[in-house]
C-alpha cells in the first residue's frame, strides 16, 4: 500500500499581481495553492510559525483554515516550523540570558495552534555558524538546556519539539549532532532529518536516521548538488544565498546531479518501522528561473514512481524475513 | 485519472513562446507534472522549425529516432501515450516554404490534403487517435463566407478525413472564436457540409463560450457530431464582435485594443467563469461520450499552477479520481 502520510512544507511562491509573493498573499491565493497541493494527494501541510498570525486573519482562526484544508482532503496541519536563523540581543539560542524569551515565543506558538494535533514543533536549534563560532561544547549544551525547556513545554501541549539542523548552522557536523544529542533529554528533544541540509554539510542523513531512529519525527524530503566543502557555511551574513560560489543549494528529488540517495533512505524508513509523516520541502525553488508548482509536481511524481517502488521493495523484503 | 470518461491534458500551455519548451528535461518536467496530477495521456500541437520540438513529426523523429522512441520517452514520464494534435493548416510552416493557404480556396486543396499527410501517418503510428484542426482562417483576414466558401472547406476536411481514416485516425474540426466560422449557423452549415463518417468536431468549451455558442447547448444539439472536447472555462464573451478586429490574434486575445482584457482562457472552476463545466460534462456522460476529454490551459499563466487547479476541478468537482 502506497505510503499516505506525506505532508508539504509551506514555502511556495507564486506570480500576483505585485510579482512573485507567498499564497498568503491574500485568501484567493492562499485557497488556490491548498487546492494545487490537494491535486497531488498530499495529505499533511507544514507552515512556519509567523504564518500563523496571517493564516488567523485570512480565515478567522487556525482551526478554520484546517477544516479548509480537511475540506479539500488534508488531514491536518502536522508541522510547525520555528526559528531563529539570526542572533540578536533578545533571541540567540547560545545565550542563556535569550532563552526566557525564547521560550515565551515558542509559548505564543504553541498557544496560536492549541486544540489541534499538530505532531512536530520543528525548531532550529541554533544561529548561523559564524555568530556562534568557536562552537565550544559548553555552547553546545546551552542549546540543549533551551531545547529541555522548551521540549518539556511543548509536550505538555502535546506537541513534540523536534530538531532540524541547517548547513550553515552551529550544530552541523556528525560530532557537534551527537554531541547535541548526548546533552538533550531524549524525552523532550527529537530528531527531524532534512536529508540535503546533512548532505551539504557532510553528514549522512540516512546513516543519522539510523543512528537516531528512537528520536527521528519527521523528515524534509529535499535534494542537494553540493557538498559544502569550502566552508561556505561560515559565510557571513548568510550562506544560503550569498555564498560566493553556489547560487542554489536545494533542489527538488529527481533532478539531475542530486545527491541524495532517496531510494535508500526510503527502504531504511520502512524496514525500521517508521510510520510517522514524510515532508516535501522545496527552498529557493524559485532560483534559475524554476517554479513551486513545478518542483512540487515532478517530486511528488518522484513519490509516486521511484520512492513507491523502493517502498514496495522493503515491504517484500520484510515479508520473506517474516 | 480513473473514469469512464477518458482524460488527456494539452502540452501547448508550456510552449508559449519559440525559444522555450525545448529542452528535454524541460519536457520531462511537464510531463512528470501531468503524470503527478494523474494525465496518463497528452495532447500536442504543431508547430515548425528546429525549437518547436514537438511540433512536427519529422522534428520528433530526429529527437528521439522514431514514433517507438518517442513514445518511450513519454513513457520514461509515466505518460502513457498522445490522444491527439492540434493543427492549423492555414498556419504558414517553414517546413511547407511559409506558404499561405486557406481552406476555402480550392487550389489550395491538393496541397492541404498533401500537408496533412505525415501528421496523420505519425499520428498512427504512436496510436493517437483524433487529428484536431482549425477548419478555417481568422475572419478578420477575409471576406465573410458565402454559401460556396462553407462548402469548398467541407470538401477539403472531407479529403483530409478520407486520408485520415485510411490511417485509422479520426479528423475532428475545433471552432474557436476567431475563426470566419463563427456563428452557431455557420458552424452547423460546417457539419452539414461535411461527411459524418469522416469529420468530426472538436467542441472547445470557452472558445465556444467566447464565440456567443452555449456549448452546452450545442453539444446536446449534436453530440453525434463531436468526437473531440478541449474543456476550459474563459471569463469574457466576445459581446463586441472583436473577433473582427484587424490583428485580433493579438488586439482582441492579448488585450492589444477593445477591451483590452489580455487573458481570455482561464481553469476549471475559476471565479467568474462563463462555462457550466458540471452541466458539461454530464451531458457527456449522459451520452456516452466516446472521446478524449482534453483540459487546456491555452496561455493562461504557470503551466504546472494551473494544471493542477484543473486536476483539483476534476478530483473534488467532478469525482474523477486521480489514481
Amino acid at each position: 500500500m502506497a505510503w499516505t502520510k506525506w505532508s508539504y512544507m509551506d514555502h511556495w511562491v507564486t506570480e500576483t499581481p505585485q510579482g512573485p509573493q507567498p499564497p498568503s498573499f491574500n485568501r484567493a491565493y492562499m485557497d488556490r495553492y491548498i487546492k494545487q497541493l490537494s491535486a497531488l494527494g498530499f495529505k499533511g501541510f507544514d507552515t512556519f510559525f509567523f504564518y500563523l498570525p496571517m493564516i488567523e486573519g485570512m480565515y478567522g482562526s487556525v482551526k478554520a483554515f484546517e477544516h479548509f484544508l480537511q475540506d479539500n482532503g488534508f488531514e491536518k496541519i502536522t508541522g510547525i516550523f520555528s526559528a531563529y536563523p539570526y542572533a540578536t540581543k533578545y533571541t540567540a539560542p547560545h545565550v542563556p540570558e535569550t532563552h526566557d524569551r525564547i521560550v515565551a515565543d515558542c509559548m505564543a506558538t504553541v498557544r496560536a495552534v492549541e486544540g489541534l494535533s499538530v505532531e512536530n514543533f520543528i525548531v532550529m536549534p541554533s544561529t548561523t555558524y559564524f555568530q556562534v563560532e568557536p562552537v565550544t561544547d559548553e555552547k553546545i549544551k546551552i542549546m540543549a538546556d533551551l531545547w529541555n525547556r522548551v521540549g518539556q513545554m511543548t509536550l505538555e501541549h502535546g506537541m513534540r519539539t523536534t530538531c532540524h539542523f541547517e548547513f550553515w548552522g552551529a550544530i552541523r557536523t556528525r560530532e557537534q549532532l551527537d554531541l547535541f544529542f548526548r546533552y538533550t533529554d531524549p524525552r523532550y528533544v527529537y530528531f527531524f532529518c532534512d536529508t540535503a541540509q546533512h548532505t551539504i554539510a557532510g553528514v549522512d542523513p540516512l546513516q543519522m536516521f539510523r543512528d537516531y531512529r528512537d528520536r527521528c519525527t519527521g523528515f524534509h524530503f529535499k535534494d542537494t548538488h553540493t557538498v559544502d566543502e569550502h566552508e561556505a557555511y561560515r559565510t557571513p551574513p548568510d550562506p544560503e544565498l550569498m555564498a560566493p560560489n553556489v547560487t542554489r543549494w536545494f533542489y527538488e528529488m529527481g533532478t539531475e546531479g542530486g545527491l541524495v540517495d532517496f531510494p535508500a533512505l526510503m527502504r531504511e524508513i520502512v524496514t525500521s518501522g517508521y510510520d510517522g509523516w514524510l515532508t516535501v520541502e522545496h527552498d529557493k525553488a524559485e532560483l534559475g528561473g524554476g517554479s513551486y508548482a513545478e518542483a512540487t509536481c515532478v517530486a511528488k511524481w518522484y513519490i509516486d514512481n521511484v520512492l513507491a517502488e523502493a517502498q514496495a521493495e522493503a515491504e517484500a523484503q520484510l515479508e520473506a524475513g517474516r | 485519472m480513473r473514469d469512464t470518461l477518458r482524460w488527456a491534458y494539452a502540452l501547448n500551455q508550456w510552449n508559449i513562446r519559440m525559444d522555450v519548451f525545448v529542452r528535454h528535461e524541460d519536457q520531462r518536467r511537464a510531463l512528470k507534472t501531468l503524470s503527478a496530477l494523474g494525465f496518463g495521456h497528452i495532447e500536442l500541437a504543431a508547430g515548425t522549425g528546429r525549437w518547436d520540438n514537438l511540433g512536427r513529426p519529422e522534428v520528433i523523429e530526429i529527437n528521439h529516432g522514431s514514433p517507438e522512441g518517442f513514445l518511450a520517452f513519454l513513457r520514461s514520464c509515466s505518460v502513457n501515450g498522445v490522444s491527439s494534435m492540434f493543427w492549423d493548416p492555414g498556419q504558414p510552416v517553414e517546413e511547407e516554404g511559409w506558404a499561405f493557404r486557406s481552406t476555402r480556396n480550392r487550389d489550395d486543396h491538393a496541397a492541404i490534403v498533401e500537408s496533412a499527410k505525415p501528421f496523420v501517418d505519425f499520428l498512427a503510428a504512436i496510436g493517437a487517435e483524433q487529428l484536431v484542426a482549425r477548419p478555417v482562417g481568422s475572419a478578420w483576414m477575409q471576406p465573410p463566407l458565402g454559401r460556396d466558401d462553407i462548402a469548398a472547406i467541407g470538401e477539403v476536411w472531407n479529403s483530409v478525413g478520407k486520408v485520415a481514416a485510411a490511417a485509422g485516425v479520426g479528423l475532428a474540426l475545433h471552432y474557436d472564436c476567431l475563426s470566419a466560422v463563427h456563428t452557431a449557423d455557420e458552424l452547423r452549415r460546417l457539419l452539414d457540409a461535411t461527411d459524418p463518417e469522416l469529420v468530426g468536431l472538436a467542441l472547445d468549451t470557452a472558445e465556444l463560450t467566447i464565440g456567443g455558442i452555449d456549448p452546452v447547448a450545442f453539444y446536446e444539439e449534436r453530440h453525434e457530431r463531436v468526437t473531440h472536447v478541449h474543456l476550459k472555462d474563459t471569463r469574457y464573451a466576445d459581446t463586441g464582435e472583436e473577433y473582427r478586429m484587424p490583428g485580433a490574434e493579438t488586439t482582441m486575445l492579448r488585450g492589444g485594443a477593445g477591451r483590452r482584457i489580455e487573458r481570455w482562457f482561464f481553469e476549471l472552476g475559476t471565479e467568474g467563469g462563463l462555462v457550466d463545466v458540471k452541466a458539461f460534462v454530464a451531458a457527456l456522460r449522459r451520452h456516452g461520450y466516446p472521446g478524449w476529454v482534453v483540459v487546456e490551459s491555452d496561455h493562461g499563466g504557470n503551466p504546472a499552477e494551473l494544471a493542477m487547479l484543473n486536476s483539483w476541478y476534476l478530483q473534488q468537482e467532478l469525482s474523477v479520481a486521480r489514481t
